[in-house]
């Protein structure tokens, strides 16, 4: 298997991402899989025995993110599948890409953020470092808007 | 059991622990008469409220010696037995933690009355506070805890339970050091610990667990874009109607759990920025939250400490919300005016709003419809409770079960879901704040507060609301009410027409609607803006302050207004 892997998240600045991933699958006509995952870690601090409360209803609120990305693909004659995980951000994505055998990853830029994010700028070279290794795909940042 | 069975047997269940309950027990044992000669007495401190388990023993003259001695109840009050032989003098010592130890001698006439027999009731006697060790370290581990609390440092309940744990330690180890260490007993600190309040919450949480997964809120969700037939601005409005609703019946962080993710589905629907709905909703989830008494922890707080019935909060803060909700309503128009505007043809996909119609389904039809008898029959026992003096945790407690029998969920996912860690934060909280309260601190906070104000009801109104909304948008709103409490029942209790209970109503607008005034002012304002991050749609601590603050203003007025319009 082969194909793109494209994490989301969503809203604004997932825009420069979609686009990219989109115009990359139409260059190497490699099949798109948009992920988002469902992360609850941001209620340990508030509500952390709820999660089980909005895990369903958290993977739907995602099914809309791959969806928006996905009419977006559609329009521009890429069909993309939808993928929703649940569980750590870095390792659900390691995993999908082992599992479609990926030849690119496509994220977005690391924006710096005080919060313990995944994509902090240190975090995300480490981390593009760590998927490269691991799986060979090619890590593709895109460009913000 | 035949399902047909549950409901009667549940109900059933339901009536019959009420009228145990109801059933006076404690007349049912008489008490034989004292005929004992007594010296009678009332110990207060010097905000007159009662000083309970302070040590009152009789002495002969100056001897260190004690002829009797007895506790003073949590009234204050005291009785001490004389002995057979009457000395010619007498003195009665009273000591206690953290009070300056008094010594009351009786004079001539008492000790006339008691050689001829007579009974005698001495005057109050009145506790000036002392300041010792224990007393700042005890203020220093809360101000520790609430530090960790607001940084975020530690979750709420483990900061809890660390400040729990060093007022025990400072109590137990630090005592045989000096005697100044000591704060209070394990005993003396669980007569600090609200059991109503521990059981309220728990029958509540049982009770939301089964609603919460019947479907109903992405079905009303869904009922709120279908009423509002594509006007935004018209859609905001009854989003929060429902997120109100729901929070003043159930908590506000389950509700915008609940309402938040489909909010967003929604606005992604619609082709608009989810901001636009979520910040409306979750501060109409702050405001509408205390219209009753269990729509938000620190309402049960309050009820608790203040002995507010279900009814009170309905009779005399309701109409306050509903004020306070109207200007919320106008306000939230104007300021996302540009997005509510928005022509509803621009951004609709057929694609997603088929989506949402497919899961805006009730998935639990006979659970909501049991749901909701036995949420009916609560809602009578909160209102017609207070006659029979059936406490809310009772009710809340009585519905959980019978509801738990009537649709026989699985009882460990039942039990899961219940916040355990929220029910041990309140333990630890309730021990942290009667530590400072059993040093002093309280006292201290409450008498500078009581010399600001004076007797002016007027800006004891004025001062307790502002306070605490403007404090709310720092500390973690439930710690400061649990604090306040006190503070707020000495001024109650001294300020002429206060017995109203207005300054509990004060504590309560501020306490819930000050959350709207930063992002960590209440915690349904952190668990929205962590789904709507999770979504692409960061909130963050400027964006929220500049949209919540003014909105935190026109609020507390209008409930102040009618605050002060209701009761002075």
């Amino acid at each position: 298997m082969s194909g793109i892997v494209c994490a989301l998240r969503g809203g604004p600045a997932s825009q420069p991402t979609i686009n990219r991933a989109v115009s990359l699958a139409k260059e190497t006509a490699l099949p798109l899989f948009f992920l988002y995952v469902v992360n609850l870690e941001f209620l340990d601090r508030t509500a952390s025995s709820r999660t089980h409360t909005i895990s369903k209803e958290m993977a739907q609120m995602g099914e809309f993110i791959l969806l928006t990305a996905q009419t977006k693909a559609e329009a521009q004659g890429i069909t993309a599948q939808g993928i929703i995980r649940h569980g750590n951000v870095t390792e659900e994505i390691t995993a999908l890409c082992h599992e479609v055998g990926a030849d690119y990853l496509v994220m977005g830029q690391p924006q710096i953020q005080k919060d313990d994010n995944v994509f902090t700028a240190v975090l995300h070279q480490a981390f593009v470092a760590q998927i490269e290794a691991q799986t060979g795909a090619k890590v593709v940042l895109a460009e913000e808007a | 059991m035949p399902d047909s069975l549950r409901f009667p047997l549940s109900i059933t269940l339901l009536v019959v622990i009420g009228l145990l309950l109801a059933v006076p027990w404690h007349n049912a044992r008489g008490q034989a008469p004292e005929t004992t000669l007594l010296i009678t007495g009332a110990v207060y401190d010097s905000q007159d409220q009662p000083v309970a388990d302070a040590l009152v023993s009789l002495h002969e003259a100056n001897n260190d010696e004690a002829l009797t001695e007895t506790l003073t109840q949590p009234n204050g009050r005291y009785s001490l037995t004389l002995p057979e032989t009457i000395p010619n003098q007498l003195t009665v010592w009273v000591e206690r933690e953290h009070f300056q130890p008094e010594i009351v001698r009786l004079d001539t006439d008492a000790m006339q009355s008691l050689h001829a027999g007579q009974p005698i009731v001495l005057p109050v006697t009145i506790l000036q506070r002392q300041i010792t060790a224990s007393f700042w370290i005890a203020t220093l581990i809360f101000i520790g805890m609430l530090a960790l609390i607001a940084f975020g440092k530690l979750h709420n309940t483990l900061a809890a339970l660390l400040g729990m744990s060093a007022v025990f330690a400072v109590s137990y180890l630090g005592r045989p050091l000096s005697e100044e260490l000591f704060i209070f007993t394990f005993r003396g600190a669980l007569h600090y610990v609200d059991w109503n309040v521990i059981f309220l919450i728990m029958g509540m949480m049982i009770v939301i667990a089964v609603v919460e997964r019947t479907g109903v809120f992405q079905w009303l969700a869904f009922a709120a874009y279908r009423l509002s037939k594509g006007r935004i601005w018209l859609l905001v409005i009854i989003l929060m109607a429902v997120t109100g609703v729901a929070s003043a019946a159930l908590d506000n962080v389950t509700t915008m759990l609940l309402m938040t993710p489909i909010t967003v589905q929604i606005a992604l629907a619609l082709g608009i920025n989810p901001l636009a709905l979520l910040i409306p909703e979750v501060m109409a989830s702050n405001v509408a939250g205390i219209s009753t008494l269990i729509g938000t922890p620190t309402n049960i707080l309050i009820g608790s400490y203040a002995g507010l019935s279900f009814n009170d909060f309905l009779t005399n803060l309701t109409p306050g919300v509903l004020l306070a909700m109207l200007g919320l309503i106008l306000y939230t128009q104007f300021v996302y005016r540009q997005e509510l505007r928005a022509n509803k043809a621009n951004g609709v996909s057929a694609l997603m709003v088929e989506k949402l119609a497919e899961r805006a389904q009730i998935t639990e039809p006979d659970h909501l419809k049991k749901a909701g008898i036995i949420g009916a029959f609560m809602l009578i026992l909160f209102v017609a409770g207070e006659a029979i003096h059936l406490v809310p945790a009772v009710t809340a407690i009585m519905g959980a079960t019978a509801l738990l029998v009537w649709i026989r969920p699985d009882i460990e996912e039942m039990i899961e879901a219940v916040d355990w860690t929220t029910l041990v934060f309140f333990i630890g909280l309730f021990v942290v704040v009667g530590a400072v309260q059993e040093v002093g601190l309280i006292s201290i906070i409450a008498d500078g507060i009581g010399n600001l104000v004076g007797s002016n009801l007027l800006l004891a109104v004025l001062v307790v609301t502002w306070f605490s909304a403007l404090l709310s948008t720092v500390i973690a709103n439930i710690p400061f009410t649990a604090a306040m409490l006190p503070v707020v029942g000495y001024l109650t209790a001294t300020i002429p027409g206060a017995q109203s209970n207005v300054l509990f109503y004060c504590l309560s607008v501020g306490s819930a609607m000050g959350g709207n005034g930063s992002l960590i002012g209440a915690s349904a304002n952190m668990v929205t803006a962590g789904i709507a991050e999770r979504a692409g749609y960061a909130i963050s601590y400027a964006y929220f302050f500049k949209k919540g603050f003014p909105a935190l203003l026109i609020t507390v007025s209008l409930a102040t207004l009618w605050l002060i319009f209701h009761f002075l």
